[in-house]
């Protein structure tokens, strides 16, 4: 009974949300080449929750991530990121909750090649102010969580994309943020790699009580989540809880069934 | 699935009874298809009938007589031919799911989206089962046997939803060059 940690997820008002999405529209560029990307999304992500987002290509998942991590704004709508509503906020002041509460993972890792891995983790929170030995402490520990300690000292070009991809996450947890936002974490890793990292995100949840929000267009990916919505142009179309698992045991014994 | 074969491989280890069969084929083979007694004596009435397996009576006190079985060479021979022939791969094309789809497209009066999202939030529900499971067998170190089982499971659910997705793909694609109003635009 070690891994199977019983959550009960909190009530969706306004104090114990994480994410609150309110009639959000954006629309790309004006007149007859306008694009709309989103059209009116409603959505509430209590605080620690694993939810995954899916969707045909362009139905608005990315855009909605950036939305959320205070990367653009929306047409229309509203955000809130831990109670803080982020129209207004401003520029600078959005760019500190980026730092600091919310962390990012994207697709294709984005390290900086010429940096180590522990400089990669470092450098966001010396861009804060920490100072450098404080900074290297942490990105250390952050190296240790996602289990590759020792590879510190590598560079992104020295390390597989399976590792690449966890700097990436220690990364986006050193600062100890309230939000991971992840687009297509997995999406460009084979299976395994995809699975290390699929289950860092769930300990993230489990043990960190922090929030994810994942992009993915792979159903095991969102079968590590608690909740999945998929965005269909532009719209959430489907929203599925997807409960708490239950014991081995208990899985084993009608897992039969699988073939109705 | 073949319980006769696999009951020739437990008994190219040794002679059993049919109960330790029973066992043996759950602990040691398939953990997660438990077989019913019917099953157990049916299959070795079979082998025994073909000339694959015989059996001994082993008279006991107080308690009831027991068969002993064991294989013979003709069931090496079977046994062989099995391990080193393809299985014919099992497709599941009687698919409750493909059913339900097919007789919604008849009716007309519930959508198919409909359909799919329930269909979606079950498979969905059973693979987050199936991938916890998973990870905590990782967890605790079971078995590759095991982890294998829960993995065909996963793939399993994985494609199953995949061809969800395909399906609807799919009836967006008719519903758009048939320019009905299928599709929903507000
Ligand atoms: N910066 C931009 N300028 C103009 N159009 C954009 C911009 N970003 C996104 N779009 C458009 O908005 C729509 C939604 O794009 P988005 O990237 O959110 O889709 P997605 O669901 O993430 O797709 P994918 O699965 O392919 O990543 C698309 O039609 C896209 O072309
Ligand atoms: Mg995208």
């Amino acid at each position: 009974m070690a891994t199977v940690t019983q959550r009960m997820p909190e009530t969706t008002d306004g104090g114990t949300a994480a994410v609150v999405v309110k009639g959000v529209r954006k629309v790309f560029g004006t007149g007859e080449t306008a694009v709309e990307a989103l059209r009116g999304v409603d959505i509430v992500v209590p605080k620690g929750e694993f939810l995954a987002v899916m969707g045909p290509s362009g139905s608005g998942k990315s855009t909605l991530l950036h939305l959320v991590g205070g990367l653009d704004r929306p047409t229309e709508g509203t955000i809130e990121v831990g109670g803080q509503d982020l129209a207004s906020l401003s520029d600078d002041e959005l760019t500190l909750l980026r730092r600091r509460r919310i962390g990012f993972v994207f697709q294709f890792f984005n390290l900086l090649p010429i940096l180590s891995a522990a400089e990669n983790v470092a450098l966001p929170l010396m861009v804060d102010g920490v100072r450098e030995k404080q900074a290297f402490e942490r990105a250390a520990a952050s190296l240790e969580r996602v289990g590759i300690a020792g590879r510190s000292a590598h560079r992104p070009t020295e390390l597989s994309g399976g590792e690449q991809q966890r700097v990436a996450i220690a990364r986006a947890l050193v600062a100890e943020p309230v939000l991971i936002l992840a687009d297509e974490p997995t999406g460009n890793l084979d299976s395994a790699a995809g699975e290390q990292v699929l289950d860092l995100l769930r300990n993230v949840v489990d043990e960190g009580a922090q929030t994810v929000l994942m992009v993915t267009h792979d159903p095991r990916g969102a079968a590590t989540a608690d909740r999945m919505i998929m965005l269909k142009d532009g719209r959430v179309a489907e929203d599925h809880e997807l409960g708490r698992a239950a014991s081995l045991a208990e899985v084993l014994s009608h897992l039969e069934e699988l073939e109705g | 699935m073949s319980v006769k074969h696999a009951f020739l491989g437990l008994l190219a280890e040794g002679p059993l009874h049919g109960y330790e069969l029973k066992l043996s084929f759950e602990e040691r083979l398939l953990p997660s298809s438990p077989l019913n007694y019917g099953q157990v004596y049916g299959s070795l009435e079979r082998l025994e009938r073909d000339g694959l397996v015989e059996h001994e009576v082993i008279v006991q006190e107080e308690r009831p007589d027991k068969k002993v079985y064991r294989i013979t060479a003709a069931g090496l021979g079977e046994l062989d031919r099995w391990l080193r022939n393809p299985s014919v791969p099992a497709l599941d094309l009687r698919n409750e799911t493909f059913l339900k789809l097919a007789v919604a497209r008849r009716l007309g009066d519930i959508d198919t989206a409909e359909v799919l999202a329930s269909e979606r939030r079950g498979s969905l529900r059973r693979l987050r089962e199936v991938t916890e499971a998973r990870r905590q067998a990782g967890a605790e170190g079971k078995g590759v046997q095991l982890l294998l089982l829960l993995d065909l499971a996963a793939f399993r659910l994985e494609a199953f939803l995949k061809w969800l997705e395909r399906c609807e793909e799919l009836f967006d694609q008719e519903a758009t060059t048939n320019g009905n109003g299928n599709a929903e635009d507000a």
